[in-house]
């Protein structure tokens, strides 16, 4: 009895504070954040794993956010675990989709753009 | 008569979360005009200066604190990318990372601003019924181009931790406030840290991405305590 009354009031109170914040966020997130949480905890091939499928998730589910369109950051962080794992022209791709979506990205995404291109002229060469 | 002395009390404690919202107003055009002027439309997070006794403050704060300003409505860019950057180019140390000339991040990043953030405490308290989350912080967001200061928040927020999402259903609610009282696992730390961030922002002006874009001058918030 006592602690459904606990329960109850204890989930009044969480209704009354959610009341705020009912409309859909602009993006989403999925497990993103989760991810990288555990990614920087414990770097590892296998974490980094997750947070990539954590992200593609997100990217895939775009439509689940109110603007339909895949959160800030998210390409160029999907690019980055490409640029880690040595797959340049996954990397290039993605940083263009990030610039794409969001031109504030452009200056930073495109020195980024220009130093694979560098790396790859230097074996390239070889 | 136990269940009475209870009942009270939480309805005390949820009049006291609500009476929150008394002191004096201010609307959020007069609070952060330059915010209005300038327009930002991206934001470069730092990591931020830990004092809290927390050592582990500094990873969740950074690893969920993109997402409610990115849900305000700006660019925000991506943190761990940022990080691992500065580090290439020989800064390590929040604190020279802090007393870098600013139009080194436009230079670098084309960041209209930067985000300066001091984490004071981040304590988690145990209880059976509510346990809590408290974080005191102080934020800053700076212009890289005129190198002011655009919004500026100082507090703490409370996040019960039997609370942490708006969604679900009566029944989901009611399960996640019983796993919370008998057993909060670490792993959702992050997600408290989210709500914990998610409020601490809530004084922005809404970003370019925003539905609420230059609409949301006259949105009344609490005015802060006097600042110099």
């Amino acid at each position: 009895m006592v602690k459904n009354i606990i329960l109850i009031s204890a989930a009044a109170m969480t209704f009354v504070l959610s009341g705020c914040s009912s409309k859909e966020p602009l993006y989403n997130y999925g497990d993103y954040s989760q991810e990288y949480y555990n990614y920087k905890k414990n770097m590892s091939p296998e974490t980094q794993l997750e947070l990539q499928k954590a992200i593609e998730q997100a990217i895939e589910d775009a439509d689940d956010g109110s603007s339909d369109r895949v959160a800030p950051g998210m390409y160029a962080n999907l690019g980055y675990i490409y640029l880690k794992t040595g797959n340049t022209k996954m990397a290039k791709q993605n940083f263009i989709k990030e610039k794409t979506l969001y031109p504030e990205a452009t200056h930073f995404m495109d020195r980024l753009i220009q130093k694979i291109d560098a790396l790859e002229g230097d074996t390239d060469e070889k | 008569m136990k269940s009475k002395i209870l009942l009270l009390l939480t309805s005390l404690a949820s009049l006291l979360v609500l009476s929150g919202c008394g002191p004096a107003m201010v609307t959020k055009g007069t609070a952060f005009p330059k915010m209005y002027e300038e327009q930002p439309r991206s934001i470069l997070i730092l990591p931020p200066m830990n004092n809290s006794t927390d050592a582990q403050a500094k990873d969740y704060y950074m690893t969920t604190v993109e997402m409610p300003f990115a849900l305000m409505g700006y660019y925000t860019f991506p943190t761990e990318m940022v990080s691992d950057i500065m580090k290439q180019e020989g800064v390590y140390d929040t604190e020279i990372l802090y007393n870098m000339p600013l139009s080194k991040f436009k230079e670098y990043f084309g960041a209209d601003t930067v985000l300066f953030t001091t984490i004071n405490k981040w304590d988690v308290s145990y209880a059976v019924i509510a346990s809590s989350l408290t974080v005191s912080i102080s934020s800053k967001i700076v212009s890289t181009t005129t190198n002011e200061v655009l919004w500026r928040y100082t507090g703490t927020v409370v996040v019960d931790l039997s609370g942490g999402n708006s969604g679900g259903s009566l029944a989901g609610l009611l399960v996640k406030a019983i796993a919370t009282a008998i057993n909060t696992a670490a792993a959702d730390y992050v997600k408290y840290a989210k709500v914990a961030n998610a409020r601490l922002i809530y004084t922005l002006p809404a970003g370019p991405y925003s539905p609420m874009y230059m609409k949301d001058q006259d949105i009344e918030l609490v005015q802060q305590g006097k600042r110099h």
